[in-house]
């Protein structure tokens, strides 16, 4: 389920999108893990994650945070999106300090990823490269609409409504906030980075009306 | 199985909008369809409860490999083997407690139909088969639901009868030692021209405790461009895995 590391689009509207995850081991550490994972909310909180959710509930931009937390149960997995390195960093500093014993795993730019990393004194175990996209790329739909798409990495977003509330903001139906929430209601993970999404819809509309 | 109920679609098209394949389309009596070879059982449409009439509907999916390919294309839908949401796969996620790639070997994930187009299983049966002459060794079924399909996982060669099942995306899962990793690339470049889809590619190496592993470096002999992202496991599961 590689559902974060292939995300598209302008490499330094990238560098605002970072994807955070707790993962517990089937067989080793995966019973009784509410109360690690309100550590990991706790910490997700206080550093501001823009979003983030529980796969078998959904994301904090649809259920409120303690919905959230209500629910967790042996099968949650948890994650979410910051827009900023420092939140990166404050976020592995505060999870290392729990010592949790649960994985963790951070997605995004490698040149922004690894120094954070190392400011938060955790030491990289292993890494899933991108390698992009192969094969028949002439099928896929346009930049700017995979760039929003690949967000969700599961493809819960058909490219159709992205066109569609890109209709409804040029015609001023819709802030590109508003747009971007409304896409993100799609992604059941909490890793849509709605923020990241409402800065291409604005510069997207921009260009069109230029 | 999601179908349109025609005796309660008006034709508004609201749906068509929804798919996440382009599998809804108008008949020529202007009410909505969904072509159930293109459909890959992802449940968005039900899911936003799109339809004003309340016209899509669910029915019993009737044979495995319809509800193999619902529980690849929705994530929210656990895989009963590997006990994982979405395409049920551990990949880099838990490495650092697994110990599934060791140093010296690169895991593969190639992530068939994504992003967003879909993939028929013949065409990922394609890509396995020629990674396996290529000599990748493909995950066992309890790591990898697709292997699930595989009467003898050495060759990649899926089960017949799944051939024309079409899916949201299924990942080819495995691994091969570092000193092979040219030739499976390789294979890549070539099978990439004789498939109809598309796939977003990951290698999973372990790394050095700066985040670098020099294998990437053959990326370039094959014209490869060095990736720029990454999912870094960074370390703190526990019990910590032993290489």
């Amino acid at each position: 389920m590689t559902h974060s590391l292939h995300r598209s689009g302008d490499i330094e509207s990238q560098k605002h999108d970072f994807v955070w995850f707790m993962y517990q081991t089937k067989g080793v550490n995966d019973v009784g893990i509410k109360p690690k994972a309100l550590e990991f909310i706790a910490a997700a909180e206080a550093v501001g994650s823009e979003n983030w959710g529980d796969v078998k509930t959904g994301p904090v931009t649809r259920f409120t945070s303690q919905e959230i937390k209500d629910k967790l149960s042996d099968k949650s997995r948890l994650r979410g999106v910051f827009t900023r390195t420092e939140q990166m960093v404050e976020f592995l500093r505060r999870i290392k300090g729990k010592d949790t014993g649960m994985s963790v795993v951070i997605t995004g730019i490698l040149d922004e990823v690894l120094p954070a990393c190392k400011e938060a004194g955790v030491t990289p175990h292993s890494i899933n490269y991108s390698l992009g996209v192969w094969g028949r790329k002439d099928k896929l739909p346009d930049d700017t609409t995979l760039s929003i798409t690949t967000m969700c990495g599961h493809h819960m977003i058909p490219p159709k409504f992205v066109s569609h509330i890109m209709r409804q903001v040029e015609t001023g139906k819709m802030t590109p906030e508003q747009g971007a929430l409304r896409l993100s209601d799609f992604c059941y993970c909490g890793i849509f980075n709605h923020v990241r999404c409402a800065d291409i819809i604005r510069t997207q509309v921009e260009m069109k009306r230029e | 199985m999601a179908r349109i109920n025609p005796e309660k679609c008006v034709g508004c098209k609201i749906c068509m909008t929804y798919c996440t394949v382009d599998a809804i389309h108008a008949g020529d009596d202007k009410k909505c369809f969904i072509d159930q070879d293109e459909c890959v059982e992802c449940y968005v449409c039900l899911r936003q409860k799109v339809c004003p009439q309340g016209a899509i509907e669910i029915s019993p999916l009737d044979n495995f490999y319809k509800e193999f390919k619902h529980m690849m294309s929705d994530p929210v839908e656990n895989h009963p083997v590997t006990g994982v949401t979405g395409r049920g796969t551990e990949e880099v996620k838990t490495n650092d407690v697994t110990g599934r790639v060791k140093r010296g070997m690169v895991g593969f994930s190639v992530d068939m139909g994504r992003p967003g187009l879909g993939v028929y299983l013949r065409d990922a049966e394609k890509v396995a088969m020629a990674m396996c002459q290529a000599g990748f060794i493909i995950a066992p079924s309890e790591q990898s639901p697709l292997s699930g399909l595989m009467p003898d996982r050495s060759t990649g060669k899926l089960q017949a009868e799944c051939l024309d099942y079409h899916l949201l995306s299924v990942i080819i899962e495995g691994h091969c030692p570092e000193s092979n990793l040219q030739n499976v690339l390789a294979a890549l470049q070539k099978v990439e021209k004789e498939i109809d889809t598309v796939f977003s590619l990951g290698l999973i190496l372990r790394v050095d405790e700066t985040g670098h592993n020099d294998i990437l470096q053959c990326l370039d002999n094959l014209n490869i461009p060095q990736p720029h992202r990454g999912k870094v496991n960074v370390g703190l599961g526990r019990p910590l895995a032993v290489d």
